[in-house]
């Protein structure tokens, strides 16, 4: 591995986020007028002239990534990308320690919507809009859009996208990876174009509203610029119903959404297993919770209804916004909730967690192995929607699985080491690989991270980065012969 | 543009890398799951697994909007098939890889004239454009290398007109010279200049070293004249010793056998040397398997004026054009599947080294016309390639004067042939419409050169 080609395209990215952190400055400076604008302009500065010296002044040779070096780079992107987004809470007194700064920038980026800020109220609206704008950028991801853009690499782009998009196959949906990452953020571009448009036109929100709502939604975020979450808008049920239906909108495979624009027919959306899988978990996810609250908690039915329904649609696609403070829900409520964390939206979406693709892939494979026991020379295929699963895509995702457990039960054991209770331990780890944001207990809906020490918070954030893009990509730089005999 | 290329074999692969680099949508339709996985592992183009003689899988490849279709399996009658099937869909052109010449070749039918010879098979009955057969291309080269005056390879432009000759720097007329102090004998355009790996325009002072590659462009009636200076002339061979009698290497022997060249065959296949024996008339074939020293120069090896080393693995004929090096022979050209070879056989002593695969790319890229273009040569491994344009009325090109253009850095202008006349590039030279251009430039410059060409 040549760590210069390395350095020399993290300059690209980098540059990219100087550009990003436009946005905020232009509203602290001539909208806000908030005072904050100092705060954008340095770390900007940073990105920018650092990642055109990186590009510019780091001599390689002409070629494309290896697979080392594209892992990687991906790697290095997120954890500079996040060290320079910190700057702004650092310089602006919002997070004056390093570590929050960080632990917020980095839940951000991976859409995890875990705070830190223990007011929100009081800060200055540029450094919010931030706060969400990270989570927009990582929802596509940083790397897709340095593919979309800059058609350098060849087919080291490939490995880099593949590296980034959730799913067991980063499904091209075009045969260049240049078009495919490009046809991906126009559609998220498109889809948030469009929330906004609902939310400030027909919902009549005013533009900041309307914005830090599509920038916390479209990447199934969860940071939000009120302090209580979508509560704030009880009294809006039209800004309730359109965040719920995108934030499931944003929970599905976006190729399915190409395949339906290009076919001009639902079907490809409708058929597909994941798709039904996905709906079908949320429906009977939905009707449970509704009928928990309605019975132990003697809530009306409209009003359990719509409860239920956000907070399942919220957590399913690890969004993490909240109407109401579900973890004073009875108990069944509470643990379906947990386990929607684990299992997440689907492969190729903006949404976190394990994927519902992979579930239903893991489901089969278990009861293969059951069915087996009894009858060794049954010949069982793997099929999903009529198509047989290959054999090294289904071992990819029983490894994944693997990774996913062992990440879990380390991160519980450690924050069980640093003096959390169990159910607060274990719900921080859930949440925080998942990218979904608030959990149970000590970190629930209506508390934040603050409490937590300063090494919790960063093995938290590690886990966030590992979750989002999926275990392998960043374990593969942890492993020792990784850099052995390279 | 759209093409589809099905078989992602050792051809496919080359094919579907080569434009991939072009940057053409591309998309590779091959059964095998593994192979299917590597080009998705290592080009950045579209993968559809499954047997592309199946409609249904072309209608998944989206073959009705192709530009183009390659098939390129190692199946004659499957390629037939697919393209016959793409067309039928939809696609607008097809190129076929077919293997056995006994396809397009003449056959003896009963009819009216108990003589008559005609064509079985025609590729556009078929459906199919052009047939490829990438070891037929590869005997024909070795002949027209064998043939000409000098060992190395040759291409055709404008007709014959022009023509673009790869000179390796050996002599001391070049070697440690700037390019402007070399006393070219008749005039000529240095488009490339390769030194190792690297290939592109050389500027007019740049310093040829020894091994350098020179890519020379010129009227055809100057390039023998000019080749003086490279090497001594050679005369046509009248012995040659053609190692492996696969398809390359008996129709060498059957083409310079009818030229009158003494053919000896080598092959190790007991049965294929008597097939062999059978269907040629005065080559000698010889029946043996290990290139060792003993058997060259049994055979004469040292004598001869040439040796062709054309079996199916490519170790071994590097090693046996090596060996017959070593035992005296003159000339030695050598095939080999990986064109990353060819650069490292000339180096430890390989006159020529070709592959089939590089000389099919190379028919196939010529069928993908640029732009105005009408034909095409690979450079190198396949860094830089050599156009063929017609001025169009309109082109944006058309009536300016080669000095006043914005012309692309890693691009130069070889020859201008108006009517009969060639005539080399200069500043005040004007181009005007009808002229044929010959443009050499690296890959990642082509798309600039084209533009140039493109109607206003």
């Amino acid at each position: 591995m040549n760590i210069r080609i390395v350095l020399k395209y993290l300059g690209v990215p980098l540059g990219i986020l100087g550009g990003m952190l436009g946005l905020p400055l232009i509203w602290s400076a001539a909208i806000a007028r908030d005072g904050a604008h100092v705060a954008f302009i340095v770390p900007m500065a940073i990105a920018l002239l650092g990642g055109l010296a990186l590009f510019l002044l780091v001599p390689v040779e002409k070629r494309s990534l290896s697979r080392r070096e594209g892992l990687a780079l991906v790697t290095f992107t997120w954890v500079s990308g996040s060290l320079v987004g910190c700057l702004p809470y650092v310089l602006s007194g919002t997070l004056p320690t390093f570590v929050d700064a960080f632990f917020e920038t980095m839940s951000g980026f991976t859409t995890t919507g875990a705070t830190v800020l223990t007011s929100i109220g009081g800060q200055p609206p540029s450094i919010l809009l931030w706060r969400n704008f990270t989570q927009w950028i990582g929802g596509m991801g940083i790397i897709t859009f340095f593919v979309a853009l800059f058609p350098m690499l060849g087919i080291g782009a490939a490995r880099l996208f593949e590296a980034e998009v959730p799913g067991p196959q980063a499904e091209r949906l075009r045969a260049r990876v240049v078009d495919t990452a490009r046809t991906l953020w126009i559609l998220y571009v498109g889809l948030s174009l469009v929330l906004f448009a609902l939310l400030s036109l027909v919902g009549r929100l005013p533009v900041y509203d309307a914005l830090n709502i599509t920038f916390g939604t479209m990447p199934t975020g969860g940071f939000l610029h009120v302090g209580d979450s979508i509560g704030a808008y009880a009294d809006r049920p039209f800004v309730t119903t359109v965040v719920t239906v995108f934030m499931l909108a944003a929970g599905v495979n976006f190729a399915l959404y190409f395949f339906v624009l290009r076919r001009r027919s639902v079907s490809a959306l409708l058929g597909n297993p994941e798709f039904r899988l996905y709906i079908g978990i949320f429906v009977l996810a939905a009707v449970l919770v509704t009928t928990d609250l309605m019975s132990r908690l003697g809530m009306p039915l409209a009003e359990a209804l719509q409860h239920a329904t956000f907070q399942v649609a919220s957590i399913q696609t690890t969004t993490g916004f909240t109407t109401t403070d579900y973890d004073l829900w009875p108990n069944l409520a509470r643990a379906i909730l947990l386990c929607l964390m684990l299992v997440g939206a689907c492969a190729g979406s903006t949404g976190g967690g394990f994927k519902a693709i992979r579930l239903l892939i893991v489901v089969r494979y278990s009861f293969r192995q059951v069915v087996s026991a009894f009858s060794p020379r049954s010949v069982m295929p793997l099929k999903v929607g009529g198509e047989t699963m290959s054999e090294s895509v289904v071992a990819a995702i029983a490894g994944m699985g693997g990774l996913f457990i062992m990440s879990v039960v380390g991160g519980f054991l450690f924050m069980s080491a640093l003096g959390l209770d169990a159910m607060t331990a274990f719900a921080s780890v859930v949440a925080t690989i998942g990218n979904v944001g608030p959990g149970l207990a000590g970190v629930g809906p209506s508390l934040d991270y603050s409490f937590i020490p300063d090494s919790g918070k960063l093995v938290l954030s590690f886990l966030m980065l590992v979750g989002r893009l999926e275990f392998v990509t960043v374990l593969a730089l942890l492993s020792a012969s990784f850099w052995r005999w390279r | 543009m759209y093409i589809v290329i099905v078989g992602a074999g050792a051809a496919g692969f080359y094919v579907a890398q080569l434009l991939s680099r072009e940057k053409q949508e591309i998309v590779v339709i091959e059964q095998d799951e593994e192979a299917a996985e590597q080009v998705r592992r290592e080009l950045d183009v579209g993968v559809v697994v499954g047997n592309a003689a199946i409609p249904r899988i072309l209608w998944q490849a989206e073959v009705q909007r192709a530009d183009l279709v390659v098939a390129v399996t190692g199946v004659d009658e499957s390629n037939m098939i697919t393209c016959f099937m793409a067309k039928e869909l939809g696609a607008k052109k097809t190129i076929a890889r077919v293997r056995n010449p006994e396809y397009s070749g003449y056959l003896l039918v009963g009819g009216k004239s108990p003589y008559a010879t005609r064509k079985v098979v025609r590729p556009r009955s078929l459906g199919v454009d052009l047939f490829v057969n990438p070891e037929i291309e590869a005997a024909r080269e070795i002949v027209s290398i064998l043939s000409g005056l000098y060992v190395t390879p040759m291409e055709e432009f404008a007709d014959g007109r022009v023509q673009l000759r790869e000179f390796k720097a050996d002599s001391a007329a070049v070697v440690g010279k700037r390019l402007s102090e070399i006393p070219f004998p008749r005039p000529c355009t240095v488009v490339m200049q390769g030194h190792g790996d690297v290939i592109g325009v050389p500027a007019p002072d740049a310093m040829v070293t020894k091994g350098d590659r020179l890519y020379l462009v010129a009227s055809r009636k100057d390039m023998d004249q000019l080749g003086a200076i490279f090497e001594v002339p050679r005369r046509s061979p009248r012995t040659v010793v053609v190692f492996g009698g696969g398809t390359i290497g008996f129709h060498v022997a059957e083409s310079l056998e009818k030229r009158g060249v003494q053919v000896k065959l080598i092959e190790k296949n007991v049965a294929r040397s008597q097939e062999i024996s059978s269907r040629l008339k005065r080559t000698v074939v010889i029946h043996g398997g290990r290139p060792d020293r003993e058997l060259l120069a049994d055979e004469g090896v040292a004598n001869a004026d040439a040796f062709v080393a054309t079996t199916g693995d490519e170790s071994l004929n590097i090693l046996a054009g090596l060996v017959a090096k070593d035992v005296g022979v003159s000339r030695n050209i050598v095939v080999v599947d990986e064109p990353e070879y060819i650069p490292l056989a000339e180096a430890v002593g390989v006159d020529v080294a070709m592959s089939p695969l590089l000389l099919c790319g190379s028919r196939i890229a010529h069928y993908i016309l640029h732009g105005g273009a009408v034909a095409v040569a690979l450079l190198g491994k396949e860094d830089a390639q050599v156009i063929e344009f017609v001025v169009g009325a309109n082109a944006r090109i058309s009536k300016q004067a080669i000095g006043e253009l914005e012309w692309p850095r890693h691009a130069v202008i070889g020859a201008i042939v108006r009517g009969d006349a060639v005539m080399l590039p200069a500043r005040t030279t004007t181009i005007e419409p009808g002229d044929t251009v010959i443009v050499a430039a690296l890959i990642d410059e082509i798309p600039n050169v084209e533009r140039l060409f493109k109607s206003l």
